[in-house]
C-alpha cells in the first residue's frame, strides 16, 4: 500500500487489517486513535503539572520581593504619612528595576500584587499604588490585551483598568458596549461607568438587553464606590426606561442613596402591569419610609397578587407610621395565607410603639398557629 | 435471524454509547475552557459586600452524627458568604447529636412559625442560639422519617431564603462554595419571563413576552475525602485515596462529574444534581413537591420533577454544573458498605425509570423526555443488563466454538482502550480546572487506575446494579443504612 | 508597649498592618485563622491590649472570636477589619460588642488613629 518499510512483526497486523470486515478495521483504527489520545492526555497532565510547579517556584521567589518593595516604597513612604497628594510624590523605582520586569509573567505578577494591595488599602496609599502601576508601565501590556481579538483577554484588561482606575478613551469602550459577547458587553459597560468622564450613566438610556443579577452586583459596587462620580436622579429611568431590569436596578440605587425626590416617579410605577416590577416599587417605597404612600398601598392591597401583598405588608412595617395597625391586625387574623400572616405579624411587631396593646390582646386570644407566628416575630433571636 | 438482530442491536448500542462518551468529553472540554475564561476575570468576593446578594439556606440533615456534628456545623458556619443560614435537621437521632448541638452552640427552644408546605414527619422543636455569633444557625428536631428526603423537606419548610443548598453533615464543603454555586443563578436570572400580564383581547391567551430562562439548580464536582487531610472541617491537603476501592471511586466521580455532568450542562441536559451538594430554587422545589421520602434516588427524582414542573408551566429552565470540586465526601471504605451503596443506587435508578415513564419519549417534555431520560434509560439503566447479557451470549458462543478469536480480541482491546482514554481525559480535564493534588505522582497514580477499572471495578458495579434491580423487582426491604463513619475529626 | 493580636487570613494584610503600627510602640502577633487565634489567646491567658480581626476565616469566624473575647472577665477591645461590609454584618458585629468596624480597603492613617484611640480609652 505504502512504500514505507514496516518492521516484520507488524506484518500479521497488516494482513489482518486487509482481510477484516469493516467493523474490525474501524476498531483497529480507533485503537490507534485511543492510544494516541491517551498518551496525549498523559503528556498534557504532566506538562500542566510541570508548568504549575515552575510558576509556583518563580512566584515563591518573586512575590516576597515585590511585597517588600511595595511596603517600603508605598506604605512606609514618609510623604504618604505626611499627607502629600499621591500625584506629587516622586517614587523611587530603583528597587523595582532589580525585578525581572522584562519578562511578561513577572509584570503580570507585579500587577496582580498591586491590585491585591489596593483591595486592602485605599486613600493616599491606594493612589500611590496606582502611580506605581503607571510608572512601571504595567498598563502597556493591558493596553495590548485590549487590542486582542479574544474576548476574554479584553474583559480581563477592562477589569484590570477598572481595578486600577485607569482612564480609557470613550471611543475604545463604546463599541464594546454593543459587542455580541455578553461578558464583554457587561465589562465594557462597567468600565464605561467607572472610567468615562462624560455622562457615565448614558448607557442606561440605550441598553436593551436585561441586566443580569451578576451585572447588577458589579454595577452597584462600581457606582457606589467610585468617589468622583456625580449621582443623577434615578427617577429619570424609572419614568422613561423601557428596560425593566434597568428600572428595577434604579429602584435599588434610589434606596441606597435615599433619593426622596424620586418618590413621585416610584409611586407612578405602582400602576405598572408587571407585578414583579410593582413589587420592587413597593419594596423601594417601604425602604424609603414614605408615610404618605401607606393609604395608597392599603387601598390597592386586595387586588394584588401574593408577591405584592407581602411587599405591601412589609413596607407598612418598615414605614412604621402606626396608622395602619388595624389593617395589619385584620390581615393577620383573617388572611388564609401563612406567609401573609407572618408578614403582617412582623409588621405589627415593627409598629409596636403604638401596637403593643394590640399585640398583647392578640397574644391573649390567639389560637395555636397565630400564637406561634406572633412569638416567632417577637423573638429577637429569630431574624427572618 | 434472531441472532442477527441481537448482534446488530448490540453493535449499534455500542457505537452510540461510544459516540455519546466522545461527545460528552468534547462538550465538557468546551464547558471547562469557558469556565476557565470566565474565572480569569470573575471576582467572587464582590458578592460579599453587596446588598444585592441573594440569600441561601444551607440544609444539612443529621442522623446519629454525634462524633462529627460539632465540627461539621462549625465548618458550615464559616462558609464565605454573608446572607445565609445553616439549618441542621436532627432526624430523630438516637444518640446525643441534639444534646451536643444544644450545649456547644448555646441553643434554646424557640416558638418558630414553621410552615409545613411539604408534609413530613412531625417536627418536635426548633432551636436558635442565644449567642449572636451563632445566629445563622437553626436546628430543627423532628421525628425520624427513615430517609434523608424527609429530613431535607423539613429543612426546606423552615428555610427563610429563596435558594437552598442541600448537603450532608458528613460532607466537607469548600469555603467558597456558596459564592461559586450561586453565580450560575445570577448569570441567567432576570432572563426569566416577567410579563405574564392579562389575556390578549384578540385571542384570549396570555402572551409570554420575554423569551428567557431560569436556572433552577446548580451542582458541582464531588470528591472522595478518604485520604484527604481534613482538620476540624478545614481541608488541609487534597490527596487521592490510598486504598484501592475508594481510589476507584475517586476516579469514577471525576469522570462522572467533570466529564459527564459538565458535558450535559453545556448541552443543558443535566439529569441529576448530587444529593451531597446541590443548590436549588426553593419555590420551584416546593411546587414540584419537594423530595420524595420513599425514593431510593431522591436527588435525581427531585431534579426530574422540577424540570417537569417547569415544562408543564411553559417556563424555560436550566440546570447548571460547575467543574470545580466543592464537596468532599467519605466514600465507602470496604466492600460491604460499598455493595450496599451501589445496590441502593441501582434500585433508585430502576425506580426513577418506572416512576417517570410518562415523561420518557414524551415529545411534550422536549429535552427531558427525548434526551435526558432516554439516555439514562439506555445507557445508565439498561447498560448493566445488556452487558451481562452480552457476556452470557459470548460464553455461549465460546462454548459452541463460534468465536473468531482474533477479531474478538481486537474488539475487546478497542473497548478497553477507549474506556481508558475517556477516563484519562476526564482526569486531564479535571487538572485543567484546578491543579488538585500536590504532586504529579499522585495524579499519575490515579490515572493508572483507569487501566485496572474495566477488569476489577467495573464488573463489581455491574453486579451491584443488577442486584439493585433485583431488589427493586422483588420489593425487598432495605433501610437507608447509615454507613459507618470513620470521621474526619482528627488529622490523619 | 501595647500588645496587639491580628487575626487575618489574607497574606498581604498582616504585612501592611505591621508597617502601619510602628514596632516601637506596638507588639504585633499575627495568626491566620480562628483556631490559631483561640490557641494564642488561651496560651497567653488573653494577654492582649487589642485584637484586630477579619470576619470570614477558616475554623472560627471573627464573630466567634469576638463573642469569646467579650465574655472574658477583662474584655479586650476588638476592631473588625473586613471586606464583607453589608449592613447586617456591621450591626451583628456591634451587637456582639465590637469596638470599631473598618471596611477594606482601609486608609492606613485611619487604622492607626482608631487603634490609638481605643488603647487610650482602655488605659
Amino acid at each position: 500500500m505504502f512504500d514505507i518499510p514496516t518492521p516484520a512483526f507488524l506484518d500479521p497486523v497488516f494482513s489482518t487489517f486487509r482481510e477484516a470486515p469493516l467493523a474490525i478495521r474501524l476498531a483497529m483504527i480507533f485503537i490507534i486513535i485511543a492510544i494516541s489520545i491517551t498518551l496525549l492526555a498523559y503528556f498534557s497532565i504532566l506538562r500542566s503539572r510541570f508548568r504549575g510547579h515552575q510558576r509556583k517556584k518563580r512566584l515563591d521567589y518573586l512575590l516576597p520581593k515585590i511585597d517588600n518593595l511595595i511596603i517600603d516604597e508605598i506604605l512606609a513612604n514618609p510623604e504618604v504619612a505626611a499627607g502629600t497628594p499621591a500625584d506629587r510624590i516622586q517614587l523611587n523605582l530603583d528597587g523595582f528595576q532589580e525585578l525581572p520586569l522584562h519578562k511578561k509573567w513577572a509584570r503580570q505578577a507585579t500587577t496582580n500584587r498591586i491590585i491585591h494591595f489596593r483591595r486592602n488599602v485605599r486613600g493616599n496609599a491606594g493612589q500611590l499604588l496606582r502611580s506605581l502601576y503607571i510608572q512601571l508601565e504595567l498598563s502597556k501590556d493591558t493596553m495590548k490585551q485590549m487590542k486582542s481579538s479574544k474576548w476574554a483577554r479584553k474583559v480581563r484588561a477592562l477589569t484590570e483598568f477598572i481595578d486600577m482606575d485607569i482612564p480609557v478613551a470613550d471611543v475604545t469602550i463604546l463599541p464594546l458596549t454593543n459587542s455580541r459577547n455578553r461578558e464583554l458587553r457587561a465589562a465594557a459597560r462597567h468600565a464605561y461607568i467607572k472610567l468615562s468622564k462624560n455622562e457615565p450613566f448614558k448607557f442606561f438610556d440605550v441598553v436593551t438587553d436585561p441586566l443580569l443579577m451578576w451585572d447588577q452586583v458589579e454595577l452597584f459596587r462600581i457606582i457606589t464606590t467610585t468617589e468622583d462620580i456625580s449621582i443623577p436622579n434615578f427617577a429619570r429611568w424609572i419614568t422613561y426606561s423601557s428596560n425593566k431590569s434597568v428600572v428595577s436596578f434604579c429602584l435599588k440605587l434610589i434606596v441606597h442613596y435615599n433619593q426622596l425626590p424620586a418618590v413621585p416617579a416610584v409611586i407612578k410605577l405602582l400602576d405598572t402591569k408587571d407585578h414583579y416590577l410593582r413589587a420592587d416599587a413597593i419594596n423601594c417605597l417601604g425602604k424609603l419610609r414614605v408615610p404618605d404612600v401607606e393609604d395608597r398601598l392599603v387601598s390597592m392591597f386586595t387586588s394584588q397578587p401574593l408577591q405584592c401583598q407581602i411587599e405591601i405588608l412589609k413596607a407598612i412595617g418598615r414605614i412604621s407610621s402606626g396608622r395602619q395597625v388595624d389593617f395589619l391586625k385584620q390581615e393577620f387574623l383573617h388572611s388564609t395565607n401563612f406567609d401573609l400572616r407572618k408578614a403582617a405579624a412582623k409588621s405589627l411587631v415593627k409598629n409596636d410603639w403604638v401596637a403593643s396593646q394590640v399585640l398583647q390582646e392578640l397574644l391573649d386570644t390567639a389560637d395555636r398557629e397565630s400564637l406561634l407566628i406572633l412569638k416567632h416575630c417577637m423573638n429577637p433571636l429569630i431574624k427572618y | 435471524m434472531i441472532r442477527t438482530i441481537f448482534e446488530g442491536g448490540v453493535f449499534i448500542y455500542g457505537i452510540v454509547l461510544l459516540f455519546m462518551y466522545a461527545l460528552l468529553a468534547y462538550m465538557s472540554f468546551r464547558g471547562i475552557i469557558m469556565f476557565r475564561k470566565k474565572n480569569s476575570f470573575t471576582n467572587y468576593d464582590h458578592l460579599l459586600d453587596s446588598p444585592l446578594t441573594p440569600g441561601i439556606s444551607v440544609i444539612a440533615p443529621a442522623y446519629n452524627e454525634s462524633v462529627t456534628i460539632i465540627m461539621n456545623v462549625r465548618s458550615l458556619l464559616t462558609l464565605n458568604y454573608t446572607r445565609f443560614e445553616v439549618i441542621i435537621v436532627n432526624d430523630g437521632s438516637t444518640d446525643d447529636t441534639l444534646e451536643k448541638l444544644i450545649r456547644e452552640f448555646e441553643l434554646v427552644p424557640v416558638d418558630f412559625a414553621y410552615n409545613e408546605r411539604i408534609v413530613t414527619q412531625p417536627v418536635r422543636q426548633l432551636y436558635k442560639s442565644t449567642n449572636t455569633a451563632y445566629d445563622k444557625l437553626l436546628v430543627v428536631d423532628k421525628v425520624n422519617g427513615k430517609s434523608k428526603a424527609d429530613a431535607a423537606n423539613a429543612g426546606i419548610n423552615a428555610a427563610s431564603f429563596d435558594y437552598f443548598l442541600n448537603t450532608d453533615v458528613d460532607c466537607i464543603i469548600e469555603k467558597d462554595t456558596l459564592l461559586r454555586m450561586i453565580k450560575p443563578f445570577m448569570d441567567e436570572e432576570h432572563k426569566k419571563t416577567k410579563e405574564i400580564g392579562e389575556p390578549c383581547p384578540q385571542c384570549g391567551y396570555v402572551h409570554v413576552v420575554e423569551d428567557s430562562r431560569q436556572v433552577i439548580a446548580t451542582g458541582a464536582t464531588l470528591r472522595i475525602a478518604n485520604s484527604t487531610e481534613i482538620d476540624e472541617g478545614v481541608i488541609i491537603r487534597v490527596r487521592p485515596p490510598e486504598k484501592i476501592l475508594p481510589r476507584f471511586q475517586e476516579m469514577e466521580y471525576i469522570r462522572a462529574y467533570v466529564l459527564g455532568k459538565m458535558g450535559w450542562s453545556v448541552m443543558n441536559s443535566v439529569p441529576n444534581v448530587s444529593g451531597g451538594l446541590g443548590l436549588f430554587d426553593k419555590e420551584v422545589a416546593i411546587k414540584a413537591g419537594g423530595y420524595d421520602h420513599s425514593s431510593f434516588a431522591e436527588d435525581m427524582d427531585i431534579v426530574t420533577r422540577m424540570c417537569a414542573f417547569m415544562i408543564d408551566n411553559k417556563l424555560k429552565y436550566a440546570v447548571r454544573y460547575i467543574p470545580t470540586t466543592q464537596c468532599w465526601t467519605e466514600g465507602p471504605p470496604n466492600m460491604k458498605v460499598f455493595s450496599r451503596q451501589r445496590t441502593r443506587w441501582g434500585r433508585g435508578l430502576a425506580e426513577i425509570m418506572t416512576l417517570h415513564k410518562k415523561i420518557i419519549f414524551n415529545p411534550r417534555y422536549k429535552k427531558l423526555g427525548l434526551v435526558v431520560l432516554p439516555y439514562n434509560l439506555f445507557f445508565e439503566f439498561l447498560a448493566p443488563i445488556i452487558e451481562f447479557a452480552g457476556i452470557i451470549y459470548y460464553i455461549y458462543l465460546a462454548v459452541t466454538d463460534q468465536v473468531n478469536w482474533p477479531y474478538a480480541l481486537i474488539l475487546l482491546l478497542f473497548v478497553y482502550l477507549f474506556s481508558v482514554m475517556i477516563t484519562t481525559l476526564a482526569i486531564c480535564w479535571d487538572q485543567l480546572t484546578y491543579g488538585y493534588y500536590k504532586t504529579w505522582r499522585e495524579v499519575i497514580a490515579l490515572s493508572l487506575m483507569a487501566f485496572f477499572e474495566p477488569l476489577i471495578y467495573h464488573p463489581l458495579i455491574v453486579f451491584f446494579a443488577l442486584r439493585g434491580y433485583w431488589f427493586f423487582l422483588t420489593g425487598k426491604k432495605t433501610s437507608w443504612g447509615n454507613m459507618q463513619r470513620q470521621g474526619f475529626g482528627k488529622k490523619k | 508597649m501595647s500588645k496587639i493580636l491580628l487575626v487575618e487570613d489574607d497574606e498581604i494584610m498582616p504585612k501592611i498592618v505591621a508597617r502601619i503600627l510602628p514596632t516601637s510602640e506596638y507588639e504585633l502577633d499575627h495568626v491566620s485563622n480562628g483556631k490559631e487565634a483561640f490557641e494564642k489567646l488561651e496560651s497567653t491567658n488573653y494577654g492582649y491590649d487589642l485584637i484586630i480581626t477579619d470576619i470570614m476565616m477558616p475554623y472560627a469566624n471573627g464573630f466567634e472570636i469576638l463573642s469569646r473575647v467579650k465574655s472574658q472577665p477583662r474584655p479586650i477591645p476588638v476592631i473588625i477589619v473586613s471586606n464583607a461590609g453589608n449592613e447586617d454584618m456591621i450591626m451583628e458585629g456591634f451587637k456582639l460588642g465590637a469596638d470599631d468596624f473598618l471596611k477594606k480597603p482601609i486608609i492606613p492613617a485611619e487604622l492607626l488613629i482608631r487603634v490609638k484611640r481605643l488603647l487610650m480609652k482602655n488605659k
